[in-house]
């Protein structure tokens, strides 16, 4: 048979670390006789394509949803013509919904998933929320990932960071005692339409994808339309701008989504954002170059932070407010946190300095992952003993 | 005291490239009590310490900027280099004039091989003119490849780059996941080389430019055995995080100095920016050919 050959070129090439999450698909495929269901359950079967059945058939004529990583989709997909199978491609990459919930189900005692909102085109917002005890409103973390869409580093490092948090509870000390005392609550994607059409249109798109009456231009961006100085300097009233600040704080549903949850939960200690790229570790303000009163104190946390991180591979972070280390802006994320109360402020610019940029090859996931999780828990261990 | 606001460039006056508006008057309020100290100041006078982060800011700015004009006239696609870090300098802001700055820093390859560390040094002294981009460079590095291995390197490019099969049906170049494959790294490297005479001439004290993307790329034969091609790169631009496609053409050949011509569009305003430059940056010279 034909495809035996499309899995004799997968051996042959070389199969990324199933690190990456990107990129794959779920087939709706439709069975319609014994015969069909047999040649799919050998293609399921196999190894080497890495596929993993999401909904089986019961019955002849009803579809099996098969989920198919990137790296399989072009056997797959003529192996299915060839078999003369039809199918079509349902939702595009739910891989880290997937992960969350496997996250929540391996560790039910610890992690949940929770839908806090959704995005202009009415995809799910997920948070997972990481609490050693239930009923109670604790002093909570807030870790923000891929507002910015194409800066893919921060989506991966959110979602390893994830498993990361949950399989180290009762083995590490510090996560431990950090959980003890506070619950996590981390967004891998605030920015899931931007995040599919970098996957399926554009890699580089930034903003979210909301529509701007008048304008033949789409998306605001989601780090200028918080109510922080909203539409002061450093953001841009084009909506064709890549800095474009939107109509109003908060016009943006994902932006709402988390302004409101964590005004709700009221008890919010620490907030991070994880960005890419530059390697920088910065504290508020971008909006003002006017130094924030804990300035002293969040620089020195920051350093330290950094210097962890710097511990694993020697990645070097520069330090400082957000206006004078990278530029002004306004309407960010952690000047709000920060000027609604929640002291622990930061934005980490993880990897690299330029040469890759927003693609960083996926061998630098894991490695970037791991050094960023030593920043974190210093600034987590930080909070836990200086909370207020 | 009120920062100044920067005059427009006049119609037909080649523009700045994109315009970081809300930045640059950003940047000049930062600037105002430096401003304050230095005119009354003569132009040529250090003037008063400045604020630490404009200063560290402006150094890199002036480091890279140093390092694309290197780059391009080392016309070597094997022996490009990165920034690794800024090590001293000084900054001198003239309001009327410009930026002047004198910058030491270290270098790394930009492929380096296995076991390599070796780290380069350069000075410089680079001039931002006020409002206007192809800042003035004097740049001087330490070798760190030895003249021999970088002639040998660059020639095995070359004729990597003549067997490449015609026409080149490349998607893009890193694919979306980062990843440049063996055989296309000639064509990265010789790309990023042209790019960066058009992010030197780019290059302003307030933006700054890095190569995203290759999105196509063509090869012309060549009656002279030169190195003849068409591409389309994509340059992310920090501080208004513009992502500009720019088409650039260049002409190579193994020891001999780059011959680039490039258009780039500007996305949100009307204006393009589109430069040639026939192989030397400070005046024009009839290249003869090889």
């Amino acid at each position: 048979m034909r495809w035996i050959l499309f899995i004799g070129a997968l051996i042959g090439s070389s199969i990324c670390s199933r690190e990456k999450f990107f990129g794959d698909q779920v087939f709706r495929i439709n069975v319609r006789n014994g015969d069909e269901i047999s040649k799919l359950s050998q293609l399921v079967n196999s190894n080497n394509l890495k596929l993993n059945v999401w909904k089986s058939p019961s019955t002849f004529n009803r579809p099996v949803d098969v989920l198919v990583p990137s790296v399989s989709l072009q056997p797959v997909k003529s192996f299915l013509a060839s078999q003369g199978l039809e199918y079509e491609v349902t939702i595009e990459n739910l891989q880290i919904y997937h992960e969350m919930d496997n996250i929540a189900s391996d560790f039910p005692d610890l992690a949940s998933r929770v839908k806090i909102g959704h995005s202009f085109e009415n995809r799910p917002m997920y948070v997972l929320k990481f609490s050693t005890e239930e009923g109670v409103q604790r002093p909570a973390i807030w870790l923000n990932a891929g507002i910015h869409s194409r800066e893919w580093i921060s989506q991966a490092t959110a979602i390893w960071t994830a498993r990361k948090i949950a399989s180290d509870y009762q083995r590490d000390p510090a996560i431990t005692s950090i959980l003890e005392k506070m619950d996590i609550f981390l967004l891998p994607v605030a920015n899931p339409d931007g995040y599919v059409y970098t996957q399926t249109q554009n890699r580089l798109w930034r903003k979210t994808r909301s529509l701007n009456p008048g304008s033949p231009c789409v998306g605001t961006d989601p780090n200028r339309n918080w109510n922080a100085s909203f539409a002061g300097m450093g953001a841009s009233d084009n909506p064709c701008s890549e800095v474009y600040h939107g109509t109003y704080a908060n016009s943006e549903v994902e932006v709402k989504s988390v302004v409101d949850f964590i005004q709700k939960h009221g008890n919010f200690k620490c907030f991070i954002d994880l960005h890419s790229y530059s390697q920088l570790l910065m504290y508020p303000y971008g909006y003002t170059a006017k130094k924030a009163s804990d300035a002293e104190e969040l620089d020195k946390l920051a350093r330290r932070a950094a210097k962890a991180l710097a511990s694993v591979s020697g990645t070097e972070y520069q330090v400082g407010p957000t206006c004078t280390t990278v530029y002004p802006a306004s309407g960010s994320s952690i000047d709000w946190a920060y000027d609604n109360g929640i002291k622990f402020a930061f934005t980490f610019e993880l990897r690299d300095t330029g040469t890759y940029g927003f693609l960083l090859p996926a061998n630098q996931i894991i490695p970037t992952a791991e050094e960023t999780w030593l920043g974190l828990k210093t600034i987590m261990e930080h909070v836990r003993d200086n909370l207020y | 005291m009120q920062p100044r606001r920067p005059p427009l460039p006049a119609p037909g006056s080649r523009p700045w490239g994109p315009r970081p508006a809300a930045p640059l008057i950003a940047l000049l309020l930062l600037l105002s009590p430096v401003v304050a100290a230095a005119e009354s100041e003569s132009p040529q006078d250090p003037g008063q310490p400045q604020d630490a982060g404009l200063q560290r800011r402006l150094l890199q700015q002036a480091a890279r900027a140093a390092l694309h004009f290197f780059n391009f006239r080392a016309a070597s696609p094997s022996a490009l280099r990165v920034l690794a870090q800024v090590q001293n300098g000084r900054a001198w802001i003239n309001p009327k004039e410009g930026c002047k700055v004198d910058v030491v820093f270290s270098t790394e390859r930009y492929n380096p091989e296995e076991g390599e560390g070796h780290l380069g040094k350069c000075s410089a002294r680079v001039f931002f003119k006020n409002q206007k981009p192809r800042p003035a460079i004097n740049v001087t590095c330490t070798r760190f490849i030895e003249k021999k291995k970088r002639q040998q390197e660059d020639y095995l490019l070359y004729k990597q780059m003549k067997q490449l099969q015609n026409p080149l049906e490349i998607d893009s170049i890193p694919d979306n996941h980062g990843h440049i494959d063996a055989s296309l790294r000639p064509i990265w490297d010789l790309a990023f080389l042209g790019s960066s005479y058009v992010m030197w001439e780019m290059t302003t004290q307030f933006s700054r430019y890095y190569l995203a993307q290759l999105t196509s790329v063509r090869q012309w034969k060549t009656n002279d055995d030169t190195i003849d091609f068409d591409y389309t790169v994509l340059l992310h631009e920090l501080s208004t995080q513009e992502i500009i496609p720019c088409r650039i053409h260049l002409v190579w050949y193994p020891g001999k100095p780059l011959k680039v011509k490039y258009h780039c569009q500007e996305l949100q305003t009307p204006e393009e920016a589109s430069g040639t430059e026939e192989g030397s940056a400070v005046a024009p010279t009839e290249l003869s050919n090889f």
